[in-house]
């Protein structure tokens, strides 16, 4: 079926995509469109004008200085296999990696994945626990906002008017010594591939010489109405080893963090319980090595 | 050359559809073509208030907008039952009824053309459970009442062992639908010429049952219908009955227009609209003495046939009399309600009500295992059908071997020598468990479909040898092609890539009836049989004039006639071909098939409803992540009565393939609505299995007790489905100590179903 779009327009660079951006107000930025192409057909939203930004040299994944600098048009496959992103963001090369299926994930892109803004985005939580910063750029400069600050509603951003995101970076904190990076991502759905996370989980942190936790962080995806944080378990963790009483205190108050709805993929009731026990085990395979 | 029975030929339609050359109707377009859509009521029930179809004529491209008063004959659809019209003219029962349709130069200004109109709709109170639709003061949702007919088994009901039977388990099932989610949605292409005849090219199951609906939509003599089985991509019985009105559809809008018109579903609407397994309600109690032996059995079943009758009154009678399974149970009472809703629209699948009574029995069989402190499998063999008591729920006697105790055997024996799996990591989160389920399948048509239950063949010897073979059921990816080739190879000695069976066309056979009922390579193959008889007694005189023998001493095989008994007198059947097209002898012949008529009583439920059974067990083995509520089917050993295999390959594949449904059925799918609307009307949410789901799978397959078709042959399609899902609720249940009684067993349903014993449970309070 035809989709309801008037002009695709294929600017040479950057600053004319920009310019076609802020020009008319009613176009939109398209990559892989695995989400957008899917929400036109359905009418769900209204873009009679796409601006393809596909081939402008915003695929690039590198390490600038101290930070992993990824681009808005990389796909997930390519952030999957990456060994820059595999050695510095490990959760994230699992949740690109776990994106749709492999055909979905050969098209689908990291500023895509961020710009639709669905509570579910599976890159969210590692971006998060990363401390990551998008670059967006418009006609006349660029600023970065830290993902956390990105997200506004299901399927909103803070993103102005013809702004579009041009790169994710994620700075490169080192442990301190002795100490061992921890970067997870898991998610969860009813069947074994190709799902839309039910819940999702990231934790990130530095597992010190004597056992404990530090700088922990924590996201968890599709339990809220954008990705969110847990500082209410960060907190509980922070200083202390990660097996033990710490484990289901944590699960515990990661229920004050969140804050699920009942919809057409799961109960309200289940997501908490299954976003408590995911937090248990993934605190479970860190305290075991 | 091997023979070709019971071998793993290459399938006919293998490399053409794997290779994208085999043509769908989706890939068909003719000059001229005009594309179909459909004006689709959004809520129900409701009066229809007005119609204006102004807004869509207005659209650029559309040559034609048709409303109820357009069609030419009669404004009707269903199968059986003359309650549902092609296009609503006052009253919407159901989400999807059909208010207008478009034609339209490109399908992009059909759909948006018929989104243009508006209809105004009064809402009316709906129903939406079949068992309060039976209570006094449900909105009714036709003036004849919501209860539709109930089927009913009365065998010494009420007999002792009720008021005796020491061990008493009760339980209420709630069975979900399922979307038979085919690769390829309801579509076809209607071809008129001038106004007086009409060939519809159609995906579908029954081109029989097109050729009647476009007839009396068009109010044509049946003769002036020809309807050709396009390649279908999948039907599982949701192209049984539902095709008939997509190609009245298109038909109506061909005549209107005088040019070909497609129609093509998108999935949403295919998703919305079409036919589903019925949704049902299964109410059981049983009794048993102190040994597990069953005394009594008393069955209530509600299915939710939605707004109009279709092909509900078949698939309950089905359901009523599978209604205890493969036991032997002195005392029996079953009601079968087919009940009127505003919900989907149930129909055929694979199984047709079967698998629902199934699943309920195998539950019922595994709590009075529990009540009583027997193994799973040991009450089985106290109860199963065996060669001395061999009386089923209706009170059919079955001839022997009885073949219910060796599947049971040997799909435990398969379960017990399955090694683990490969895939599924040692875990501290898994609990394992493992479920048993037998079926009794009555084989082909229940007694009340039984005029429907023939089937026509042709066969057309070529000059070389090779033969064309026309036959009136369908291929849909179960394999009739394969197994109407495996018999007419072995019937006339050739080497199977020498047959071409081309799919039906209704002007080159009979009336077969539809392929439904796991009878397509029993009904085609007899025919089949009976045409290459016919042909036998022009060609063995020639074969025998060129062996110098008597015409009863020729046989087929090899590709050549020979002598019987003396294969080394033989002649290439090339040479007997050339000898008869010499001479002018006609090397056409027809055949015919139909069943044995058999003594059922409607009232009580009593006698044969069914020619033939097949049994199969299958026993489940799962791990369990109670705290996640997520199921890893990591085995199912498979036993089945087969009778005889014609196509190895075919019946593996049938068996695989009903296993992996029937376990999306069982955990995964689940058909959200809200007053009838469908809320996940995709595959982003509506989710069956992938392949990284499917189970390791292990067979028997018993060739013990010859069936009545071809060969031995008895259907595999609907037995492969049936007993999976119960064993999976079984093996579930096993590993968590626990009873869920309704399907499917998404996530949430078994983390709901441990309550409080969830270990996390207590960080919501």
């Amino acid at each position: 079926m035809n989709l309801p779009v008037e002009a695709v327009l294929r600017p040479r660079d950057l600053g004319e995509a920009l310019s076609m951006l802020a020009e008319d107000p009613s176009a939109v930025p398209v990559a892989g469109g695995t989400d957008l192409v899917v929400q036109l057909r359905a009418r769900r939203r209204h873009a009679p004008v796409l601006v393809d930004i596909g081939a402008l040299g915003l695929d690039r994944i590198a390490v600038e200085g101290n930070a992993l600098v990824i681009g808005a048009a990389a796909t997930m496959d390519s952030i999957a296999r990456s060994a820059a992103v595999r050695e510095h963001a490990p959760a994230l090369a699992t949740a690109a990696g776990q994106v749709g299926a492999w055909p979905i994930q050969c098209r689908a892109t990291l500023g895509g994945n961020l710009a639709n803004a669905s509570p579910a985005a599976d890159t969210a939580p590692p971006l998060l626990t990363a401390g990551a910063t998008v670059t967006a750029a418009f006609p006349s400069g660029q600023r970065r906002i830290p993902v956390l600050d990105l997200f506004e509603g299901p399927g909103t951003t803070r993103l102005a008017p013809g702004e579009l995101i041009t790169s994710v970076s994620i700075p490169l904190d080192p442990v301190p010594a002795g100490a061992r990076r921890v970067d997870r991502f898991v998610k969860l759905g009813p069947r074994r591939e190709q799902i839309i996370s039910v819940v999702s989980l990231a934790v990130r942190a530095a597992l010190l010489a004597d056992g404990t936790l530090a700088d922990v962080r924590i996201a968890v995806g599709a339990a809220a109405p954008t990705p969110v944080r847990a500082p209410a378990a960060e907190s509980v963790l922070e200083g202390r080893p990660p097996g033990g009483a710490a484990r289901r205190e944590a699960a515990r108050a990661l229920q004050e963090d969140i804050a699920p709805i009942d919809d057409i993929r799961a109960p309200a009731r289940y997501r908490r319980l299954a976003a408590a026990v995911l937090l248990d085990r993934l605190l479970g395979e860190i305290s075991h090595g | 050359m091997a023979e070709p029975l019971g071998g793993r030929h290459p399938r006919p339609d293998a490399v053409m559809k794997v290779a994208g050359s085999a043509r769908y109707v989706g890939d068909l377009a003719l000059p001229g073509m005009l594309h179909a859509a459909i004006v689709a009521a959004p809520g129900a029930p409701a009066r229809v208030v007005s119609l204006d179809l102004e807004p869509a004529r207005a659209v650029p491209g559309v040559e034609a907008v048709l409303a109820a008063g357009d069609v030419p004959g009669a404004n009707l659809v269903g199968t059986i039952f003359p309650d549902q019209p092609l296009l609503v003219e006052d009253r919407v029962r159901m989400v999807g009824d059909r208010l207008a349709l478009v034609a339209a130069r490109t399908p992009e200004a059909a759909w948006t053309a018929a989104a243009a109109v508006e209809p105004e709709l009064e809402p009316l109170p709906g129903v939406h459970d079949p068992v309060e639709a039976l209570e006094p003061g449900a909105p009714v949702v036709h003036e004849s009442g919501n209860l539709v007919r109930t089927f009913r088994v009365r065998r010494n009901a009420g007999g002792d062992g009720a008021a005796s039977a020491p061990v008493v388990v009760e339980a209420e099932y709630r069975i979900g639908g399922q979307e038979h989610a085919y690769l390829e949605p309801q579509g076809c292409l209607a071809i008129p010429e001038s106004r007086s005849r009409i060939t519809i090219v159609a995906s579908c199951q029954c081109p029989f049952y097109v050729q009647h609906a476009v007839a009396r939509v068009l109010g044509l003599p049946l003769a002036s219908v020809r309807v050709r089985q396009a390649h279908t991509g999948g039907g599982f019985g949701g192209k049984e009955d539902y095709p008939s009105e997509v190609a009245a559809c298109a038909a109506v809008l061909a005549f209107a227009t005088g040019r070909p018109v497609r129609l093509i579903y998108s999935r949403e609407y295919d998703l919305q609209a079409t036919t589903k397994r019925h949704a049902m309600v299964v109410r059981h109690r049983w009794g048993a003495d102190t040994d597990g032996r069953l005394l009594f059995a008393e069955v209530e079943s509600f299915l939710d046939a939605g707004a109009y009758v279709g092909l509900s009154t078949v698939v309950a009678e089905r359901a009523n009399v599978s209604a205890i399974g493969p036991y032997h149970v002195p005392s029996v009472k079953v009601d079968t309600h087919v009940v009127h809703t505003n919900n989907l629209f149930g129909g055929a699948y694979r199984g047709f009500g079967a698998p629902q009574v199934t699943w309920a029995h195998e539950a019922t069989m595994d709590r009075l295992a529990r009540a009583v402190g027997v193994d799973p499998v040991e009450i089985r063999r106290r109860n199963l059908l065996t060669g001395e008591s061999c009386t089923t729920c209706t009170g059919q006697e079955l001839p022997s071997p009885v073949l219910a105790g060796a599947c049971l055997d040997r799909a435990t024996e398969l379960a017990a020598a399955w090694t683990g799996s490969a895939t599924v990591a040692p875990s501290p989160h898994l609990r394992r468990g493992t479920g048993v389920a037998l079926v009794l399948y009555g084989c082909n048509l229940h007694h009340g479909g039984q005029f429907l239950d023939r089937s026509s063949a042709v066969v057309i010897l070529q000059p070389d040898a090779s033969a064309i073979v026309r036959v009136g059921l369908t291929e849909m990816g179960q394999g009739n092609l394969a197994s109407a080739q495996t018999v007419a190879a072995q019937a006339l000695g050739l080497d199977p890539s020498r047959v071409e069976v081309w799919e039906p066309d209704t002007a080159t056979v009979a009336d077969s009836g539809p392929t439904v009922a796991s009878r397509g390579a029993h009904s085609t193959g007899l025919a089949i049989l009976d045409a290459v008889r016919r042909l036998r007694r022009r060609l063995d005189p020639v074969a025998a004039g060129l062996l110098g023998c008597a015409p009863g001493e020729v046989e087929l095989a090899d590709g050549v006639a020979r002598v019987a008994g003396d294969p080394s007198r033989a002649v290439p059947l090339e040479r007997v071909l050339g000898e008869m097209t010499a001479r002018r002898i006609e090397t056409i012949a027809t055949g015919w098939w139909r069943s044995r008529p058999r003594w059922f009583d409607e009232a009580t439920g009593l006698g044969s409803p069914y020619e033939t059974y097949a049994f199969a067990c299958h026993v489940a083995q799962v791990a369990v992540d109670p705290e996640l509520g997520l199921v890893r089917v990591e085995h199912v050993a498979a036993a089945h009565d087969v009778g005889r295999i014609l196509h190895r390959d075919a019946i593996e594949g049938q068996i695989q393939g009903g296993i992996v449904q029937a376990m999306g059925w069982g955990l995964l799918e689940r058909l959200e609505l809200d007053r009838g609307r469908l809320l996940n009307p995709s595959f982003t949410d509506y989710l069956i299995p992938t392949a990284s789901d499917t189970p390791e799978i292990s067979m028997a397959l018993l060739e013990d007790a010859p069936g009545a078709g071809p060969f031995g042959a008895k259907g595999i399609g609907e037995p492969s489905f049936i007993p999976t899902a119960a064993a999976i609720r079984n093996a579930v249940c096993d590993a968590l100590g626990i009873e869920i009684d309704r399907l499917p067993f998404t996530p949430p349903v078994i983390v709901d179903a441990l309550g409080t014993a969830h270990p996390f449970a207590d960080l919501l309070d």
